[in-house]
């Protein structure tokens, strides 16, 4: 099987821990490298939590520490959603581990110039990491293959009404990352907020005893308690989406569009201004936009992926 | 069906769409209109007072006709001499205004119709919100005397003018978010609905079919916005402006949402968008009942039937 070689960049966060769970189990992609950026909770904890993660998959994934703040603004973490930890406050050890000195930027640089043309890029925190990436390397765009991303969304915000929270927490990240020319793939929340796993699913998996069936169950409790006041029937896979999209792009369906970063509104700050249907349409369509997923399949994968860790 | 009809007020920049929305509301019997008003917009003051006082002549309406501002509150104008020619109502030759223009303003005008009606009225909106926007910061003792504003405007979910914004809103956004944060009720009729709100070849051949002189003009008028936006790539003619009166008359045919809404007046792409709290992350109550989706073949037949009221054809 022609794997893809693919780079996480992540702030995990429970729903970053059920993509990493997926790319690690799913057979056409091989997992590179993670690096770590603050978002749903700080640095220390996001770069502890991959970590953790590596202990959970028995994986011994390198990670590395990214920025902890984003570029311009305050870091907003995001800790009803996430728990205090950023994991859903799940029993989870650290295990041992080599304390890497690489930063995120130049770690993500080295393995797109070993791999060139060919790296997918998955991110699925605010684009700090790959802002700075792409600041300092001018080449680097042309080194990778592409850059899937959980963000943004082509009408409403969740974190404002006009804003998705990865993108509303470095706008100025995003919009560096959304003109740096490799081609990109949106899953915000268009697509996202459709893509739930819903309490039977849940409970069906942590019944099987697996660790990572009942991890999965246990992490998306702060999730769920936060969602149920808001009226969803489950937890937006977020994250796992970009994952699953490369390994299933037959579950999706996009269509490309120019996509812009709002940085200077006064309420619309961060928005992911999608030129979907308007009468002048942006000639630069930059991004596949992903608008829909067969979420049943959807879900029938990620099953899988946690069955098959055990 | 309430019997008792509603006092409204028109104002407008027609404007193709405007002209059908005005149509529509003079024929159903169910709206009492108490004055015109103009607004500049698709084209500039001038012609838009002009193209409101030809449309009030075509259709009966006799009723005062009072022009608005030169321009929007800060912006410069801007016009869509594209969608609507530089007449700003191309297409079929009109008859010229039967009546003057009234010696009061835009503004003055809506306040004293506003002033002397027993009810409260409702504001018919189809321009940028320039007048209204005006009359609210002129009068606020005023604002318990208007029932609500049906404005077409904005877009929840996109634009057309920018991706961001729709042409209404973008062309005055400080007078739409004037307007927005008023506390004035809001029925906000945008892309969501208007797109969605088509007219097919078959429903203006119904209406040029009726063979009044009015219904001749609207299958005119119809068949220009369609070939238009066919050549833009829509299916249909949208009915943005009708819509604004058509959810006053058959409510029951739309989809509907209240929203807290808000106009974004600067940024780089997004000055004026209408941002809708679709996920409800403010916490902050609705000011504007969003129409969301409309049943579109009820749509077609009841402006269909509305055209019966310039007369039928006997023959």
């Amino acid at each position: 099987m022609n794997r893809y070689p693919v780079w996480l960049d992540c702030d995990a966060g429970v729903d970053d821990a059920i993509a990493l769970m997926a790319l690690h189990a799913l057979p056409e992609l091989d997992l590179l490298g993670i690096s770590a950026v603050c978002g749903n909770a700080s640095l220390k904890n996001t770069y502890r939590n991959v970590h953790r993660l590596n202990g959970l998959l028995g994986a011994h994934y390198p990670v590395y520490r990214g920025a902890d703040r984003p570029l311009f603004r305050e870091l907003h973490v995001s800790t009803a959603f996430h728990g205090q930890d950023g994991l859903g406050d799940v029993d989870l050890p650290e295990p041992p581990h080599e304390d890497r000195p690489e930063s995120a930027w130049d770690a993500l640089y080295a393995c797109a110039k070993a791999h060139p043309g060919k790296l997918q890029l998955v991110a699925t925190g605010p684009l700090t990491n790959l802002a700075i990436a792409f600041a300092k390397y001018r080449e680097l765009p042309k080194l990778l293959g592409r850059i899937l991303i959980m963000g943004g969304s082509a009408s409403a915000g969740n974190i404002t009404p006009a804003a998705e929270f990865n993108i509303y927490d470095d706008p100025e990240a995003a919009s560096v990352v959304f003109q740096a020319g490799v081609p990109l793939v949106m899953c915000g929340l268009d697509v996202t907020l459709k893509a739930l796993l819903r309490p039977d699913d849940w409970d069906e998996l942590a019944a099987e005893g697996t660790r990572a069936g009942v991890f999965v169950r246990e992490c998306l409790r702060p999730a769920w308690k936060f969602l149920q006041g808001m009226g969803f029937d489950g937890v937006p896979m977020h994250d796992a989406c970009p994952v699953l999209y490369l390994a299933h792009p037959e579950l999706f369906r996009g269509e490309m569009a120019g996509v812009r970063v709002e940085t200077r509104g006064e309420i619309t700050l961060g928005k992911t201004v999608t030129d979907l249907y308007s009468d002048k349409q942006v000639e630069d369509k930059n991004a596949l936009v992903v608008l829909d997923v067969d979420r049943d399949g959807f879900i029938a994968v990620l099953k899988d992926c946690v069955r098959k860790l055990g | 069906m309430q019997n008792k009809p509603i006092p409204v007020l028109l104002d407008g920049d027609p404007g193709h769409d405007d002209a059908i929305a005005w149509t529509l509301a003079r024929a159903s019997g169910r709206l009492r209109v108490l004055a015109v008003t103009s607004v500049c917009g698709n084209q500039t003051i001038e012609k838009t007072t002009y193209n409101a006082r030809r449309v009030c002549t075509l259709i009966g309406l006799d009723v005062p006709v009072g022009r608005g501002r030169p321009r929007p509150l800060l912006e410069k104008p801007m016009n869509a001499p594209s969608v609507h020619g530089e007449s700003g109502l191309d297409g079929p030759a009109l008859p010229e205004p039967a009546m003057a223009e009234s010696e009061l303003g835009a503004c003055e005008l809506m306040a004293k119709a506003l002033r002397e009606s027993p009810e409260p009225v409702t504001i018919v909106a189809t321009g940028p919100l320039t007048n209204v926007a005006a009359l609210l910061m002129a009068h606020p003792e005023l604002k318990a005397r208007i029932a609500r504003i049906s404005l077409m405007g904005g877009g929840i979910g996109f634009g057309n003018w920018t991706p961001a914004a729709e042409f209404n809103i973008l062309v005055d956004p400080e007078a739409a978010k004037y307007v927005f944060s008023a506390g004035v009720p809001i029925l906000m009729a945008g892309l969501d609905v208007t797109e969605k709100a088509l007219i097919f070849p078959e429903d203006f051949r119904r209406i040029g079919e009726l063979h009044n002189p009015v219904a001749d003009i609207v299958a005119q008028w119809l068949e220009f916005f369609y070939i238009f936006h066919k050549s833009i790539g829509y299916e249909g003619a949208p009915m943005h402006d009708p819509c604004a009166v058509m959810a006053l008359l058959h409510p029951e045919i739309f989809t509907m949402r209240p929203l807290a809404v808000e106009i974004e007046t600067t940024g780089e792409y997004c000055r004026g968008a209408t941002v809708g709290d679709v996920y409800g992350v403010t916490g902050r109550a609705p000011n504007a009942t969003c129409l969301l989706g409309v049943d579109r073949a009820a749509f077609a037949d009841y402006l269909v039937e509305a055209m019966k009221f310039y007369g039928e054809d006997k023959a």
